[in-house]
């Protein structure tokens, strides 16, 4: 029960991130409304602390010395603002995987979970793998499902790579 | 003729280049071009069953691991949401399967030929349907894009890979290179996917999410949720060594999702059905 408890207090109070503190990693609109066509209160410098009072969909809305409006979610990063650093390291890692395109070679926490250990001392489990396969559904309940979730199948290409990455 | 031997000069000049790698360099050039003929058939042709059969050995390494968490109802609600998702795919009918795996650990697991696991500390910093979508929507990528097999046949010999290609697949346990390639795949986690292989798997897990219906900014709700947790907790310790780091992949959502995303803003998230599900879960 324990491990649900975050979870609870979260999404009881719909406010995941509530009193988190984050910064802009850009400028950044701070609008009267979570739209893109609501007015723009003032525009948030990159790098400016914040604090989260909830989401909405692609919109976070936030406390910015005594305003409150709402930016773009993904402009923000959580966590306390001085993360030039970070950015710097982002980059680096990104030219990184330019150049050796292998994960294996660049990531390294320096920490070995223990699940790596598991990982690799790990035996085969049919009866787990028998379970599993227990609680898979049909394409016929994952419909019913959706439908009652009010879920509608949307069309959407997939999106090629942004320019400048790999 | 003449054909045929530009052919051979290709694929010699291939295996000069992957010498190191295919260990080829001790044999003589008939018999070369001929195992190059081979490897060039392996190499394509791992069929859709022998693909799934691969991951069903996968499968039972990974619940060796860490055991399938024992609430049916959670479990379920996964395999809905999951099978949902994978129906608006370009693999619709592999036989696909989801589970959450009973591991505090901030991790989840795609297995070749439709198999996805997350862990419960993962689901358990989920607030939302739509943010399970997501993390499941870009495992169900890997799937469909098989990153994990070509990472096994990256490292694997590349005969075991010919041989494995080559069988018919027989009764339980008579094939021993599909042994090997079994624990050379379940491997691959704990080195992880090339990091561009992360990436795909994120662009292509929004549209999936967008597609099913649900709020596509799931997934990247969850990987700003991860990054506001400490980065020395050891829960995240794999997560953090096998994948990109979170600030870079979420830029390129960021950059990503600038635009074409709007119109998916109202689609729901389903927060509700998420908690009554859970709610009662231990």
């Amino acid at each position: 029960m324990k491990w649900l408890a975050a979870v609870c207090l979260s999404v009881l109070c719909g406010l995941a991130h509530a009193g988190d503190p984050a910064y802009t990693v850009r400028d950044t609109d701070l609008r009267a409304k979570p739209f893109a066509d609501s007015d723009s209160l003032s525009v948030i410098a990159a790098n400016t602390k914040v604090e989260i009072m909830q989401r909405k969909s692609s919109w976070m809305q936030v406390k910015v010395s005594g305003a409150t409006g709402w930016v773009k979610m993904l402009s923000l990063r959580l966590g306390a603002a001085e993360q030039k650093k970070r950015g710097d390291s982002g980059l680096a890692a990104l030219f990184n995987v330019a150049s050796t395109g292998n994960s294996g070679s660049t990531v390294t926490t320096g920490v070995r979970g223990l699940s790596e250990e598991q990982l690799k001392n790990t035996r085969a489990n049919p009866q787990e793998l028998e379970a599993a396969r227990a609680y898979a559904v049909s394409k016929a309940e994952a419909k019913r499902f959706a439908q009652a979730g009010k879920l509608g199948a949307r069309d959407m290409a997939y999106l090629p790579e942004p320019e400048g990455d790999n | 003729m003449k054909t045929k031997i530009t052919v051979a000069a290709l694929l010699l000049t291939c295996t000069t280049f992957s010498a190191s790698a295919f260990d080829f360099s001790n044999l003589d050039i008939g018999k070369t071009v001929e195992t190059l003929k081979k490897i060039k058939k392996a190499n394509t042709d791992i069929d859709e069953p022998q693909e799934i059969e691969l991951g069903q050995g996968i499968a039972s390494n990974l619940l060796g691991a860490a055991p399938l968490m024992k609430n049916q109802r959670v479990q379920q609600y996964v395999n809905h949401v999951g099978r949902w998702l994978a129906m608006q795919t370009e693999r619709p009918d592999l036989p696909w399967q989801f589970g959450v795996l009973e591991d505090n650990d901030v991790n989840a697991f795609a297995a070749p030929g439709g198999y996805v696991f997350i862990t419960k500390g993962l689901l358990a910093r989920m607030s939302s349907e739509a943010e399970l979508a997501g993390v499941l929507a870009h495992e169900i990528s890997h799937v469909l894009r098989k990153h994990h097999l070509q990472a096994i046949k990256k490292g694997a010999r590349t005969e075991v890979i010919a041989e494995f290609a080559g069988e018919v697949i027989k009764e339980k346990g008579g094939n021993p290179a599909l042994n090997k390639l079994v624990s050379a795949g379940t491997e691959v986690y704990t080195r992880g996917l090339d990091k561009s292989d992360e990436f795909e798997a994120d662009r292509m897990g929004v549209v999936i999410a967008a597609r099913s219906g649900y709020d596509p900014f799931g997934l990247p709700a969850v990987l700003q949720t991860l990054q506001a947790i400490n980065p020395q907790d050891s829960g995240l310790a794999l997560m953090f060594k096998t994948h990109p780091a979170l600030a870079d992949r979420l830029s390129l959502l960021d950059r990503l999702m600038a635009s074409s995303f709007e119109r998916f803003e109202s689609q729901p998230n389903l927060s509700g059905r998420f908690m009554a599900t859970l709610g009662g879960a231990k």
